[in-house]
């Protein structure tokens, strides 16, 4: 497995590379809140698609709308307004009424949150929160029990049959955010969406819950969107990355081409600016500057006050979306034909 | 980066509904009226008139006359003053006595604190009617009597409130940064933790107001507190109950005003206290 | 400078139980030295920032600075440790004053040691520190809510040093930062250092921020040092499987190192 999974990330010219068939499509998806004061922005026409099995990546930092993204896919945020289309497996899911769309979570996309405890009821036993989605579908109590044990040993929760009875508060953090993952992989779905499901954890844990993924990912087939801020964790997991800035993502491309050759002043920016454990450096490399708040956004490319490149028209002109060579889908006047 | 940063959000904008407005509205034309009213009441109705005694209400008498022939609604604007600055007055003292103790208790050794806190805890099991109407009684009644005795009885709620709050803030890592820093301990109590920790106190404030007018009236109207002639409105019940079965609105006026001011400012606590949590919020 | 010497520590774990949070700590702080030490949550780190600043007293043990027993000093004593040793936290939200603004929050260390009698005097020392760590005059008068959270560390960092400590403790100072400011925070750090001549005691759970700031490394595992060493020591030929563990899970930007040691974690189970 190790073989296959180096030897399919060579790189290949964008024209020729195949690209997985289609499972969930967004196109020009914006999200839109209504505050106190004004209306605010969050996510500004953002278009991607996942393929099936495919992972990809969306990485941003904090703020960035990584997670109201996921929500919006997910259509769990009600306060926000959105627009756009989102077609998953053939079906448009912002026309979806409400109860469609609880059926669609259900069995089709699962979803794990930033916060393993806050996602899990103190007062259920484990077993029985795993197997609530299948309960909710009328699957029999026997057989719901036994496919969450199946998916906690697929998850490798040691003893899982002795701890379906326990509480979330006898687990650690990193047995915590399995049942989590348990709970959103127990209905089979083809997509999970994991919205930062390791920040919590420390390095070894987060490690080995990040392979497990992988594994569960690889055999299943199963499509992963992964929400993080951390590029490092992202390496090695993804095929494709997005990168996210303020609501808008400015560049996305193959993960090896991705880290290799970033495109973006932001993304080149953040790789130099991230210390690594491996190698040392006289001094990083800083990017100036602050992300802006969603109701703050600079005009032009919302880069450009931190941008060592801007010119004249980043200033007022928003950039397009411009294939490099490389194939690196960028937003930036660097690349644009002019 | 998943930390919930509840500081880091831009100061809300005031924006008012037009509810709190109302209540804001009403609670300074309260204000206002005690400040200017003495000023605009006519003269006479500090003195009797005997040819209008007891006169209901009317187009020249708004609110009728009481027993002396004195304008009901003039007497009222012209207390005022008397009742609700008293009263804010009472409130005044006994909010500094409780910062006072607050704050002793949360510096000083662990046997002040547990010391302060039983008096405290006494003070609290105690009926403050009661030992208030005792204190009063001793000094003489006169309203500054019923004044100190509020002032007296009020403070233990305060002060353990206000403890409470000290305590977490000096939990707070500033504080602990303050202290690293090597500031003293009198600056450390009233630069750093007392401005951090009186956010509890404002609710409380309007609360108080509310809750401590009814007292002071109560305080007159047994007749321990302002004494009639006295357009104190407490003291203006307790001159007219005599004639109450023949002059009703001389005891309601009065009665009726107290009620206003209370419910005015037990609203605005009410709203100060969901402007502070907006996890009330509707 | 800072010497903690043989230090233990445990805390209540209820029935009558402690639990060992620190296990005879021994970590050395020269002057103008940068000691990292990294640990996993709930390894202790904490708990020898406190120690270290005489806020936790250890069980047994010494915390000596200048020798000075920070524990059990005088009164005149301790002002001198105030003024000499600060601390940066974690989160630099809730490590400034909400209610004093700028000016007031970095000359309050100025005022307290006596160092700067007059208010221009004060005011001069501020502006330039806020230089600085790369704030304007514009900043003296707002509050700290008006800032960014990299802003806030730069602020706490000036209070800190405003004084001119001799050593300067960080509590993972850049862990709740974003990431593109992260790597503003770490160089000034870096250029305090190097332009004051600051000893600098950094604790972290990022190996990586440790890797690029410290020259000494100390690994801290379940209360005990398990290894300590120069940073290439420690980076480069760990001794201590714990050490090597941790190395091999941090995240690296580079996706065939990523693939390669997933590869070899699957290949020897
Ligand atoms: N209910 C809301 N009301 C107003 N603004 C909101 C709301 N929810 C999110 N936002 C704003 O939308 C922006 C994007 O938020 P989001 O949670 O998607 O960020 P994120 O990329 O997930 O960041 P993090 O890494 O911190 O999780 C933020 O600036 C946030 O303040
Ligand atoms: N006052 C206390 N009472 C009881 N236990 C405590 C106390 N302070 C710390 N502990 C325990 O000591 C252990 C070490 O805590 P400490 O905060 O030093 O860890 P840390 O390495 O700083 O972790 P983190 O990376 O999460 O900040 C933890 O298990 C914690 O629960
Ligand atoms: S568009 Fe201009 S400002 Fe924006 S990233 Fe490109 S060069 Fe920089
Ligand atoms: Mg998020
Ligand atoms: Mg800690």
């Amino acid at each position: 497995m190790g073989v296959d999974t180096i030897l399919t990330d060579g790189i290949v010219p964008a024209q020729v590379r195949r690209r997985p068939e289609s499972l969930l499509q967004v196109d020009q998806l914006s999200i839109d809140i209504a505050t106190r004061d004004a209306n605010v922005r969050l996510v500004d026409n953002v278009s991607f698609g996942i393929g099936r099995g495919e992972r990809v990546a969306l990485v941003g930092e904090s703020g960035s709308g990584k997670s109201v993204t996921a929500q919006a896919l997910m259509r769990l945020n009600s306060r926000v307004k959105l627009s756009g289309r989102v077609q998953f497996d053939g079906t448009d899911l912002l026309s979806l009424s409400p109860r469609q769309m609880t059926a669609m979570r259900g069995q089709r996309m699962g979803m794990v949150f930033q916060d393993p405890m806050s996602s899990l009821d103190p007062l259920m036993t484990i077993g029985d929160q795993v197997a609530e989605t299948l309960r909710i579908r009328g699957v029999s109590k026997r057989e719901a029990r036994q496919r969450a044990l199946d998916v906690l040993d697929e998850l490798k929760v040691e003893r899982a049959a002795e701890r379906l009875d326990s509480f979330p508060h006898e687990f650690s953090g990193g047995m915590r955010q399995r049942v989590v993952l348990a709970m959103a992989l127990v209905g089979e779905p083809h997509l999970l969406i994991a919205d930062e499901p390791t920040t919590a954890l420390d390095v070894r844990v987060q490690e080995r819950v990040l392979d497990l993924l992988d594994e569960i990912s690889r055999r299943r087939s199963l499509a992963v969107l992964l929400i993080t801020h951390d590029l490092g964790i992202v390496a090695g997991f993804a095929d494709r990355v997005m990168v996210m800035y303020s609501g808008r993502i400015v560049e996305e491309n193959e993960a090896t081409l991705l880290f290799a050759e970033p495109q973006h002043p932001y993304t080149r920016g953040l790789l130099e600016a991230v210390p690594r454990a491996d190698i040392t450096v006289d001094r990083l490399r800083s990017i100036s500057g602050a992300p802006p708040a969603p109701a703050a956004r600079p005009s032009g490319c919302t880069f450009h006050p931190r941008c060592d490149h801007a010119m004249a028209v980043c200033t007022s002109v928003e950039p397009g979306e411009t294939i490099t060579p490389l194939g690196a889908r960028v937003r930036c006047h660097l690349y644009g034909e002019g | 980066m998943t930390l919930v940063l509840p500081t880091a959000a831009p100061r809300r904008k005031a924006n008012f509904t037009a509810y709190e407005l109302t209540v804001f509205g009403v609670v300074v034309a309260l204000f206002l009226l005690a400040l200017i009213g003495p000023m605009i009441a006519p003269a006479d109705i500090y003195t009797s008139n005997m040819l209008e005694t007891l006169l209901p209400p009317s187009a020249e008498h708004w609110l009728g006359t009481d027993d002396q022939g004195r304008d009901i609604f003039w007497r009222l604007v012209a207390g005022s003053r008397l009742s609700l600055f008293a009263t804010v007055l009472v409130v005044i003292l006994y909010s500094i006595i409780g910062m006072i103790v607050a704050t002793l208790a949360t510096v000083g050794p662990r046997w002040v604190d547990e010391l302060l806190m039983r008096i405290t805890d006494i003070g609290l099991s105690l009926p403050g009617l009661v030992v208030s109407l005792g204190i009063a009684t001793v000094l003489g009644p006169s309203l500054q009597s019923g004044i100190i005795a509020l002032a007296l009885t009020g403070w233990p709620m305060t002060a353990r409130i206000l403890r409470t709050t000290m305590r977490q803030t000096m939990e707070q890592p500033f504080v602990e940064g303050a202290r690293i820093l090597g500031v003293s301990r009198t600056r450390l109590m009233l630069k750093h933790v007392l401005p951090n920790s009186l956010d509890v106190l404002i609710v409380k404030w309007a609360g108080d107001i509310s809750f401590t007018m009814l007292i002071l009236a109560g305080l007159s109207f047994i007749g321990v507190g302002a004494q009639p002639p006295s357009p104190e409105w407490g003291a203006m019940i307790s001159g007219a109950r005599g004639y109450m079965s023949i002059a009703w609105w001389a005891v309601a006026a009065p009665g009726a005003a107290i009620v206003i001011n209370a419910v005015a400012f037990a609203l605005l606590a009410d709203i100060l206290q969901v402007r502070r949590d907006p996890s009330l919020q509707a | 400078m800072l010497q903690i010497d043989h230090i233990s520590k445990s805390f209540p774990a209820g029935r009558g139980q402690h639990t060992m949070v620190l296990d005879d700590i021994v970590l050395n702080v020269d002057e103008g030295q940068s000691v990292g030490l990294v640990g996993e949550s709930g390894s202790g780190k904490s708990t020898i920032i406190r120690c270290a600043l005489g806020l936790t007293r250890p069980d047994s043990g010494r915390v000596s600075y200048s020798g000075i027993d920070v524990h059990r000093s005088s009164r005149f004593d301790t002002l001198r440790f105030r003024r000499d040793v600060q601390l940066v936290f974690q989160d630099p939200y809730a490590s400034l004053n909400p209610r004093m603004t700028v000016e007031e929050l970095v000359s309050e260390g100025l005022l307290v040691h006596k160092l700067e009698t007059t208010a221009a005097g004060r005011r001069a020392r501020v502006v330039e520190m806020l230089a600085m760590v790369g704030l304007g005059e514009e900043a003296l008068t707002r509050y700290p809510r008006s800032f960014s959270g990299g802003q806030r560390q730069r602020i706490a960092i000036a209070r800190a040093v405003v004084i001119r400590p001799k050593l300067l403790i960080c509590d993972e100072p850049v862990s709740a930062l974003d990431v593109s400011v992260q790597a503003q925070v770490i160089n000034l750090l870096q250029d305090m250092q190097k332009q004051l001549g600051l000893g600098i005691l950094f604790v972290a759970h990022d190996l990586a921020v440790v890797r690029h700031l410290c020259t000494t490394v100390a690994v801290l595992e379940r209360g005990r040092i398990v290894e300590h060493g120069t940073r290439e020591q420690v980076f480069d030929t760990p001794q201590h499987a714990y050490t090597q563990a941790l190395l091999k899970a941090v995240p690296i930007p580079d996706p065939a190192v990523g693939r390669a040691r997933r590869a070899e974690r699957q290949l020897a189970p």
